[in-house]
């Protein structure tokens, strides 16, 4: 326990290191609803193209999922590509502690910081544009940690194969921005045509965005949604375990 | 007592034997070396010790335990230093101690070791800050922080400048002069001369010789060279004659005249009674250098020593 402890506490130091990281994980999504609130004209009144809600209530649950993404895609993969390359994993090995707490901690950092970069998102949208807190919270938090699991699980994959940290790179946007564009980023899921909705809602982060939406406005997510999360994760996380390689 | 114990050792990399058949024990207290051209298998023997890699034949015991089944408590006893591998650019060195010191159950104090490592005042660097030297000495720290029995070095010294590495053998004789085991694999002629209590050379994959540095020199016989320049020409036949030469040669002004036993006072006499004066005299022993060189090329690599650079 000590030793989990401790790999928790240097790993989050280092984290805390890196002003990229720090930036695009933690406050880009509450920088970013804030950008697209001030500066699109009527982007915080109701609009016509959305039969009358407003784009921010919209792009508020779309923003939280873009920055799970970023976490899982974009910063963890490199970080395993590295630590595989620079033989940390290894040198764990010869260690009385499995490498394995090394895995278990950086998920722990990451899923601390994507908790801290939604509430500052959620935070932005309740505090400068009123924007509802979630109508079932039980709900959200469900669809928020189910999220979580399925796209982290997905970058453990990308960095469980990624042999260095330009291949982990490399491989986390090459799923990160077809991702995105599932999840609403360009055209929001309301306006989406019925057949890229329905690929969408079977995609990691589409599936993420409409159980936020429905847990923020409405009673809760649908069983698909929590189903597709919950098979993402469990088949990533199983086929992450089974090929990573430690060196 | 043996502390480590390698019987008929074999690993395979795509149906080639890179480790093919060596056994050695390696006795409580002791420096043990293992020397051999690059890809001689030295890496992989080490790395089967300390458990990375699973034989597919033969058996190791380290303290009486198997690397792979018993591994948990066999990494708590046995220290490793891995040949490239290095941290997290950012990770200070303090807390590099501080999360490697709590893996095991009866930590080192990391502090003194830093002290005794040279790395005194630097717990706050960052380890991209730190030289090439400080760097091997961190990972030496960091395979001592567990206070272990045994202590496996693989190509410590290797880039280090001339000084560092000095100063890094010092270090090496106190971890053994604390009582740890030491396994170091080493390029080093010199290094292994100075250190190791005993020697085993690899070359393909198998144990050419196990020995001391001493030892691995007699095998190659105790040949004198003696190379100088004479002042007044004198025949060669006339040295050749004398006891103990076993071979006279010229080469350009100067003659280099190879035997044995009391070679070096015969050759002298001669040249004193003949009123010659030997010029640059350099008298050459064969070192543990000509021994490694002799030992691996005579194992079907030959060549292969030379190019290493050693």
């Amino acid at each position: 326990m000590a030793a989990t402890a401790e790999l928790i506490r240097v790993e989050s130091r280092l984290f805390a290191r890196d002003p990229i990281a720090l930036f695009f994980g933690l406050v880009f999504p509450a920088v970013l609803l804030a950008a697209l609130g001030f500066l699109f004209p009527g982007f915080d009144e109701p609009s016509p193209d959305l039969d009358g809600a407003r784009y921010i209530d919209v792009y508020t649950p779309i923003v939280l999922a873009l920055g799970l993404a970023t976490l899982g895609l974009v910063t963890l993969p490199p970080i395993l590509g590295t630590y595989r390359q620079f033989g940390i994993l290894r040198r764990l090995r010869t260690t009385p502690v499995h490498p394995f707490r090394l895995l278990g901690a950086q998920l722990v950092v990451h899923a601390a910081v994507a908790i801290g970069a939604a509430a500052l998102a959620i935070l932005v949208a309740v505090v400068l544009f009123d924007v509802p807190i979630p109508e079932n919270p039980f709900w959200f938090a469900v669809s928020f940690l189910l999220a979580t699991a399925s796209v982290f699980s997905i970058g453990l994959l990308v960095g469980a194969v990624a042999g260095t940290t330009v291949s982990g790179q490399a491989i986390g946007m090459a799923i990160y921005f077809p991702m995105l564009f599932f999840a609403g980023v360009w055209i929001p899921r309301s306006i989406m045509p019925d057949g890229l909705l329905t690929l969408s809602d079977l995609t990691p982060l589409g599936s993420a965005v409409a159980a936020f939406e429905a847990s923020w406005f409405g009673t809760g997510p649908s069983a698909l949604s929590l189903v597709v999360m919950a098979v993402y994760t469990l088949i990533a996380g199983v086929v992450a375990v089974r090929v990573f390689r430690w060196e | 007592m043996a502390v480590i114990e390698v019987i008929d050792l074999v690993k395979e990399y795509n149906g080639e034997a890179v480790v093919d058949g060596v056994s050695f024990g390696v006795e409580e207290g002791e420096i043990f070396g293992i020397v051999g051209p690059n890809g001689a298998g030295k890496t992989t023997i080490v790395e089967s010790i300390e458990g990375l890699r699973r034989p597919d034949g033969g058996s190791i015991r380290v303290l009486g335990l198997d690397p792979i089944s018993d591994r948990y408590k066999v990494t708590e006893r046995l220290g490793a230093q891995l040949q490239e591998s290095r941290l997290q650019d950012k990770i200070r060195v303090g807390e590099a101690l501080e999360v490697y010191a709590s893996f095991y159950r009866n930590p080192a104090d990391w502090h003194a070791l830093l002290d005794r490592l040279g790395l005194a005042g630097k717990e706050r660097a960052r380890y991209s800050e730190l030289s090439g030297g400080q760097k091997q000495r961190l990972s030496l720290a960091l395979a001592l922080v567990g206070t272990p029995e045994i202590a496996v070095l693989d190509e410590l010294t290797t880039g280090l400048d001339p000084e560092a590495r000095r100063s890094t053998w010092d270090t090496i004789e106190q971890i053994r002069a604390s009582g740890v085991t030491v396994v170091l694999v080493t390029h080093f002629m010199e290094e292994a001369e100075r250190l190791c209590d005993r020697i085993m050379v690899i070359a393909s994959g198998r144990a050419v010789a196990i020995d001391s540095p001493a030892g691995l020199v007699e095998r190659i016989g105790t040949e004198q060279r003696l190379r100088f320049r004479p002042s007044e020409p004198i025949e060669d036949a006339t040295i050749a004659a004398l006891p103990d030469v076993t071979e006279v040669e010229r080469s350009g002004p100067q003659i280099v005249v190879s035997g044995t036993g009391n070679v070096v006072h015969a050759v002298t006499a001669l040249l004193a009674q003949r009123g010659v004066i030997a010029e640059n005299l350099r008298i050459e022993q064969v070192s543990l250098e000509d021994a490694y060189l002799a030992l691996t090329s005579r194992d079907g690599a030959p060549g292969d020593a030379e190019s290493e650079g050693i």
